[in-house]
């Protein structure tokens, strides 16, 4: 979930109300960021036929979920026998409680946006953490069950993200850093390509691919040399790893092998 | 005291074995590499060589990466001297002082003074490691789970309280750490937890991956922030006069006396390490100094001290390792994964049914220590010419490394992006001040501390009041219980602070 605050937006300084409504904003996204991630894997479910529910099917049990959460948990709280469906306690644990927090963020003037902001994020996934782990079984008799630990350590990170948060409302402190896109979106694009490509293309192909394209990460590149500094590196791990160390590893492109 | 003499021969006969000798003075060179190089830490490198050392026997493996880690102490501060970059964040504090020197034309000292205290600081550590192990592992026999239980909690609120910045945001993190290490099957259930079912996160978050994400890709990506090249401000004249004066010997010998001990102290603690002992050794000697203005203007206690200090930390960190199993900061938590891959639960069963191992390792770091302390000073030019390497250039290939490493693991992609995905979570805790490196040691204790906790609840019919009944357990609460009250004390906070920001500048 960390990753999804990544993304929050790189501000340049202005009047701090303006700030907290697009933080506020980001915040809202954050509440529904996994109904979201659901809907778009099926999204892609539905070309690349996955097993699964299809949109369709997500979007209506996330509605209703989000809609009829309240008068599931009266209805059960009153004597009824069904259980919540994860839908229900996914609106009910974590998408309610972070609108909450966002409507919050509206309302007060943040002091150290910084510690804010971390300590949000952080309870955010405290608050998915005690969702994700609501199905295994807790207590039973003295002795732990599968649930117990998860479910403690969350709640200790629910109460120590919203300390964090709180001292952020009432505490002068740092404003939140800038954010930069170049290097994080060219390192990581490196980073997926050689994970997609090292099984079919093998070691020289993908090491080289990636290393260029993580050198994009810095416009002080200097093509020549990078080109020359990557054929290298790459012929050099080619003799290091499987042959040096004896690592089992595909050095070329499977069609070519075949 | 025999005993002793025995497990050092027994020791000694396994080091100076020809392939553990070359494996130990590759483990010290690849560690000054690092040390040297800016931009890639002694965590990143460690995660990243483990798979490296699958093909070697055990011992070979732990001395190698045991060099790497006492090696990239010594390179750290080959750099801090000489061009005012700290390589490692335990050699911070030395570019204070030492980079001083350089100015003044006194770089072959400093180095040399560097070098000496390293080594002494190391040989001492490496006795006092085959001293304490013996009777720290008789100890750890009388240890149920709720005393290893509540020495896990002591080590974490140490980790802390010496952790900079906020108490607060420290803790959050350990606790974050702890939370993540509960992904994949419960141990006693095998129940799948949190895991989506997603077949590659059923094994839990594996910690090389972790780790390689948060100290290596996320230090790039920082790094790629900054933008432009550090300016490296090379002091290029030629290093005359490596041999330090009698006056710089009588000065600096009482100051390694000093870091040594405060090093080894702090290296044993849990949650302790080489960073924090080198600040706490520049401080020390601050403080006690009849003129204290001389520091940060070439004092050569000033590079004597901490230099000292983190080298015996970074050993002495081993001893509870060996001897209770327990990883006192993030390289000895990778060590317990280096370990456990070669089929060796560390803990105190280790020196009993493997001395050759644990007294190999032991030996091994003296002759590493001798071995850099030879090859140290010869090799600065060439230490200094690799700096000039460009980061345009550097950063590529690491994330190259870094990526085939991770693979080679477990042969499988989905950890590649995993480590990639937490990239990007440690540039944005980097961004909002969190420390990742406490999240690691929480990873690595947590499942360690489900399992105690449970065994200890299980044991005393499910009565929590067990952890302060038992003698043992009772003392370790209340020293945690009180170190935490000292922490989020104001006075002391803002003397903690200061440390810092001093050595910041």
């Amino acid at each position: 979930m960390a990753e999804t605050a990544g993304q929050l937006p790189n501000r340049s300084a202005s009047e701090p109300a303006a700030r907290n409504n697009l933080g506020a904003l980001v915040i809202l996204v954050l509440a529904f960021a996994p109904q979201i991630t659901e809907l778009l894997t099926s999204c892609a479910g539905l070309i690349f036929n996955f097993s699964g529910r299809n949109p369709l099917q997500v979007l209506s049990a996330h509605g209703s979920a989000l809609v009829f959460a309240i008068s599931g948990l009266a209805t059960q709280s009153f004597g009824g026998k069904a259980a919540l469906s994860s839908d229900t306690l996914l609106a009910l644990i974590y998408t309610y409680p972070m609108l909450a927090v966002a409507v919050f963020t509206l309302l007060v003037r943040l002091r150290a946006p910084q510690d804010y902001f971390g300590g949000v994020v952080l309870m955010a996934i405290a608050l998915f953490a005690l969702w994700a782990s609501s199905d295994l079984q807790g207590m039973h008799g003295f002795s732990f069950g599968a649930g117990t630990a998860p479910r403690m350590f969350g709640v200790l990170l629910l109460a120590l993200g919203a300390a964090v948060a709180v001292t952020g409302v009432f505490i002068d402190g740092a404003e939140l850093a800038t954010y930069h896109w170049r290097g994080p979106l060219f390192v990581m694009l490196a980073i997926v390509a050689f994970a997609v490509s090292i099984r079919p293309l093998g070691l020289v192909v993908s090491g080289l691919a990636s290393f260029l394209i993580s050198a994009l990460g810095t416009h002080e590149t200097r093509w020549v040399e990078t080109v020359i500094v990557g054929v290298c590196l790459t012929i050099g791990c080619a003799l290091l790893f499987p042959y040096v160390l004896g690592l089992p590893m595909p050095l070329f492109p499977r069609f070519l092998v075949q | 005291m025999a005993d002793l003499f025995h497990n050092l021969a027994l020791g000694f006969g396994v080091a100076v074995s020809p392939t553990n000798l070359l494996l130990c003075l590759i483990g010290a060179l690849v560690g000054t590499l690092v040390g040297v190089l800016p931009g890639i830490g002694t965590i990143a490198t460690v995660a990243m060589l483990l798979p490296i050392t699958f093909g070697l026997p055990p011992v070979g493996a732990l001395i190698m990466l045991a060099g790497i880690y006492y090696g990239a102490q010594y390179g750290g501060s080959t750099t801090s001297i000489l061009v005012n970059i700290p390589g490692e964040a335990t050699s911070v504090v030395t570019t204070l002082d030492g980079f001083q020197m350089a100015k003044q034309g006194r770089a072959g000292p400093a180095l040399a003074i560097a070098a000496i205290g390293s080594f002494f600081a190391g040989c001492t550590a490496t006795v006092l490691i085959a001293v304490l192990g013996a009777p720290l592992t008789k100890l750890a026999l009388a240890f149920g789970p709720a005393e290893y239980f509540s020495l896990m909690v002591l080590g974490l609120i140490f980790a802390v309280v010496l952790a900079k910045g906020s108490v607060l945001k420290a803790i959050a993190m350990i606790v974050l750490g702890l939370l993540l290490s509960m992904v994949g099957s419960d141990i006693e259930t095998g129940a799948s937890r949190m895991a989506f079912n997603i077949p590659e996160l059923a094994d839990g978050l594996g910690f090389a991956t972790v780790a390689m994400g948060l100290f290596g890709f996320a230090e790039i990506i920082r790094n790629l922030d900054a933008g432009g090249e550090a300016d490296r401000e090379l002091v290029q004249q030629k290093v005359t006069g490596l041999m330090p004066t009698a006056k710089d010997l009588r000065d600096s010998a009482p100051a390694i006396l000093r870091g040594t001990v405060l090093g080894s102290i702090l290296g044993i603690l849990p949650g302790g390490g080489a960073v924090i002992a080198s600040f706490a050794a520049y401080t020390l000697e601050k403080k006690i100094a009849k003129n204290p203005s001389r520091f940060g203007r070439g004092a050569i206690e000033g590079v004597a001290a901490p230099e000292s200090a983190n080298n015996a930390a970074a050993q002495t960190s081993f001893i509870p390792l060996l001897t209770l199993g327990i990883p006192p900061n993030a390289v000895m938590a990778l060590m317990v994964g280096a370990m456990t891959i070669h089929g060796i639960v560390p803990g105190p069963q280790v020196m009993q049914k493997q001395p050759e191992l644990v007294w190999g390792m032991i030996a091994s770091m003296w002759v590493g220590n001798l071995m850099l302390l030879i090859i140290n000073l010869p090799l600065v030019g060439i230490w200094v010419r690799l700096l000039r390497v460009p980061y345009r250039l550097m950063f590529p290939c690491i994330v190259i490394f870094c990526a085939i490493g991770i693979y080679s693991v477990n042969n499988a992609p989905v950890d590649v992006i995993l480590a990639g995905v937490f990239g990007l979570v440690g540039y944005w805790l980097i961004k909002h001040d969190f420390e990742p490196a406490p999240l690691l040691l929480g990873m690595v204790l947590g499942p360690l501390m489900e399992e105690n906790l449970r065994r200890a609840l299980l044991i005393s019919r499910g009565d929590w009041s067990v952890f302060v009944t038992r003698p043992l357990s009772a003392v370790l609460m209340a020293i945690a219980a009180f170190l935490l009250v000292l922490a989020v004390l104001p006075s002391l906070r803002k003397k903690r602070d200061e440390v810092f920001v001093e050595s910041e500048n």
